[in-house]
């Protein structure tokens, strides 16, 4: 006969899915972004991922230990971290650098408000943010691709400073506002160069087609809803598209602002980090428009070439208002009582 | 009648469990066990729990009322057996805990049969009239078989506040697993016709539609045909829906096929619309044709774990461990019992539990299989996926009701609608963090009813 049976609040089968499921695909989504980066940067590519992701780990376990938490590593939401984080840093940053900045996404970025779930602003934007007000011109230093530079990959990352640099796509048209030529700066050839991401720019994101397989990857397999993608990249489009047409000479044309900087690694995997996002549709569709206004916002109008970082911050600031304002009626209506 | 099988109808929401039914799929109804010992609950529906009728030492016969109550909002119950009342004693009670029952012992232990119903040949629901309709399925103790056991003559009595137009006859059955209502939809096809009409009568419905979830084909073309062929049949047509979960559930049903909302908090009847399980239609046309009490319902025994699976014809009262017996026993592995199916039944402890009017199953899980539920698993911080949000078929947003509870932020809860839940279990079921967020809910649930009951009015 029966015994120890056991008693437990329904349903009693579940999806067979985990936290962990959900880390593994963002991760298998950032291979082709991180591919590239390796095409491209070379060993700067394998030296600051690894670093990054390294770090992350250690710190989490380390805050973990201090707290007295239960180990929370085998989530593998450190690992996403640290990955997003190295490739949003110029590809020649020294590993000293990368590890301060890991450090800090995680301690303070995350585990400091709770650890995975419980914290507000994105943890590999508040590292990237920390070590752009720290070290600005670090920050800054845009290595050629090795594919153009055919001596990059024999600059080992302490000699940064003889790899040769050039100006990221968005630095020209920032530079094209002041002297009004941006007809000329967006070319076919340049633009081609931005969608294979043979240009300067931070590891992960000077590659349009590496990026586009990776977040159609996160939709089809249901890890990320296409609504703030979509609301980052449409928004952002509108924004720039009005300004080409409002001045042609000062602004470079709105496809251009898709393809470079930080706007489509940051509307398919930043902007998506759930635990930052709102909950609702409605709200995410808010939280996109936020987003990608803003950081059209800053590369036109702001100080900064790039605004993707600071407008993700910002949304993840509002975030909690979002979700309060934008709270789903029953499906019945609200209750009359 | 031409039906195109294809269900596209649905509702927002839902998801997709793997089916299981094919465990019990092609098992005909068969007699259930002979039983030496019933205990009927006497509270067996949604309302006024029955008062009994009988003392220990009585005898009564098969059929017998043995409780009833002056409440409009409650159905009498009935002896299955020909018996000796043995004792009215607590029993465990799926819903309520420890509950009232009549026990009776079989007398002589010549175990009774359900008696045999047999539709008649010139069968015409215009011979009976609506009020003697409704007051035979009083009479029978008929309730929602489907689930919650609202006591069906209150819910199709025609209320001039609440005019009826519409009825839906749901055999979804979207639960993994069961199969009850598919094998009484093939066997007992123009029963339930036939209690569709009477119950169309009764209430005053002019169109009646039935949904059944495209994953049926047969039950929906074994209906469809006999409805061709019997009479008075033009304003019943059979409307295949998506096979989703909880596709069954009567909010999501309305839903699907006549894209209206039922109100929050509210019920179909506000709407003009009357739900009734196939079940309930099958029991009715025995009510009314033979005079025959609900003392009998079909329940499929299942799961990986019972060594004969099958649907038998269970006289109420009977224990689920008397009936697990009768199907077998179980394997080893076995681990959890459950009233009803893996999406909303209820886990017992006790296998003395009497079966009631509204349990459409018994699924035993094995070990295996419960390792992988969420309570056996760690559970890690919400990440705020949305896939809750994504699967409630209600629109609410669970995660927020749910960690509202879990801190004890009842009005927080209520903000977020939590008593618009219908407790389906979807977001349970696809949370990646393997938070219990249904039994969260459940529990604010529970503690607000108690809230609002020691505020005096």
């Amino acid at each position: 006969m029966l015994r120890d049976i056991t008693v437990s609040p329904a349903p009693h089968i579940s999806e067979p899915i985990s936290t962990r499921r959900v880390m593994i695909d963002v991760i298998i989504a950032l291979i082709p972004a991180m591919v590239a980066a390796g095409y491209f940067f070379r060993l700067y590519a394998a030296i600051l991922i690894g670093t990054c992701v390294l770090c992350s780990m250690t710190t989490e376990w380390l805050c973990n230990l201090i707290r007295k938490k239960p180990n929370s590593l085998d989530d593998f939401s450190a690992i996403v971290s640290g990955i997003i984080l190295a490739l949003s840093l110029p590809p020649a940053l020294p590993v000293w650098a990368a590890v301060i900045g890991s450090c800090f996404a995680i301690s303070v970025g995350k585990m400091v408000f709770g650890g995975l779930g419980a914290n507000i602003f994105n943890p590999a934007m508040v590292g990237r943010a920390f070590l752009t007000v720290s070290f600005g011109m670090l920050m800054t230093g845009w290595t050629v691709p090795a594919t153009i530079d055919r001596a990059m990959s024999k600059v080992a990352p302490e000699n940064v400073v003889d790899a040769r640099t050039q100006a990221t796509p968005l630095a020209w048209s920032k530079m094209a506002i002041k002297d009004k030529n941006g007809a000329q700066i967006y070319s076919r050839r340049q633009f081609r160069a931005t969608v294979t991401g043979e240009v300067g720019g931070c590891l992960g994101e000077t590659s349009v087609i590496a990026l586009l397989a990776g977040g159609l990857y996160l939709i089809v397999r249901r890890t990320i809803s296409f609504h703030i993608p979509l609301a980052v990249l449409l928004s952002a489009f509108v924004f720039a598209a009005i300004a080409y047409l409002a001045n042609r000479d000062a602004y470079v044309q709105p496809f251009f602002h898709l393809s470079s900087g930080g706007l489509l690694i940051g509307a398919f995997f930043i902007a998506t980090d759930p635990v930052t996002a709102p909950l609702t549709t409605k709200g995410r569709w808010i939280f996109g428009v936020g987003i990608g206004t803003m950081t059209m916002l800053i590369r036109i109008a702001g100080e900064y070439p790039e605004g993707v970082m600071y407008a993700v911050l910002l949304m993840n600031g509002v975030r909690p208002l979002i979700d309060r304002f934008c709270k789903r009626v029953p499906a019945g209506g609200k209750p009359s009582a | 009648m031409e039906v195109d099988i294809a269900g596209k109808l649905s509702f927002r929401g839902g998801v997709y469990p793997p089916e299981k039914k094919s465990l019990t799929r092609d098992s005909e109804i068969q007699a259930g066990p002979a039983v030496e010992q019933v205990a009927v609950m006497l509270s067996q529906h949604t309302g006024a729990v029955c008062r009994p009728l009988v003392r220990s030492g009585n005898l009564v016969q098969a059929g017998q009322k043995i409780g009833d109550s002056d409440a409009f909002v409650s159905a009498p119950v009935h002896s299955p057996i020909t018996g000796k009342v043995k004792e009215i004693a607590l029993r465990s009670h799926p819903v309520l805990g420890r509950s009232l029952a009549v026990i009776i012992d079989a007398y002589q232990y010549s175990p009774t049969r359900q008696p045999r119903f047999e539709l008649p040949a010139d069968f015409d629901e215009n011979h009976y009239l609506p009020e003697r309709i409704c007051e035979s399925i009083r009479q029978a103790g008929i309730v929602g078989m489907g689930g919650a056991g609202f006591p069906t003559r209150v819910k199709i009595e025609p209320n001039p506040q609440m005019p009826k137009e519409i009825m839906i006859v749901n055999g979804c059955e979207c639960e993994p697993y069961i199969t009850c209502d598919y094998r009484l939809m093939l066997e007992r096809t123009g029963q339930i016709i036939a209690g569709i009409k009477l119950a169309r009568r009764a209430s005053g419905c002019s169109r009646v539609f039935v949904g059944i979830e495209d994953n049926k084909p047969e039950a929906i073309e074994a209906i469809s045909a006999a409805l061709s062929r019997s009479p008075n049949s033009d304003s019943i047509r059979v409307v295949p829906v998506k096979t989703k979960y909880p596709q069954g559930g009567e909010r999501q049903l309305v839903k699907a096929i006549l894209n209206r909302n039922v109100p929050t908090g509210g019920i179909p009847p506000m709407i003009g619309v009357v739900v009734l399980n196939v079940a309930t239609a099958a029991a009715i046309a025995e009510a009314v044709l033979a005079d025959l009490p609900l003392t009998h319902r079909v329940v499929t025994v299942t799961g990986e774990a019972i060594a004969k699976p099958g649907n038998y014809n269970v006289a109420i009262g009977a224990s689920v461990g008397q009936l697990i017996e009768f199907c077998g026993g179980v394997t080893k592995k076995s681990a959890k019992v459950i009233l009803g199916g893996p999406m909303m039944g209820i886990a017992i402890a006790d296998l003395e539990t009497p079966i009631t009017k509204t349990t459409n199953a018994i699924t035993v899980l094995t070990k295996e299989q419960i390792g992988t539920a969420k309570f056996a698993r760690r559970q890690t911080p919400c990440i705020r996926c949305g896939r809750c949000l994504a699967a409630c078929p209600e629109n609410l947003s669970p995660t927020k009701i749910a960690h509202a509870v879990k801190n004890n932020l009842l009005d927080v809860a209520e903000s977020y609608y939590i008593n618009a839940c219908t407790e389906c279990g979807c977001c349970s079921y696809v949370c990646p963090a393997k938070i219990e967020l249904t039994g969260y809910i459940k529990t604010g649930k529970i503690f607000l009813a108690r809230q609002k009951k020691m505020v005096p009015q």
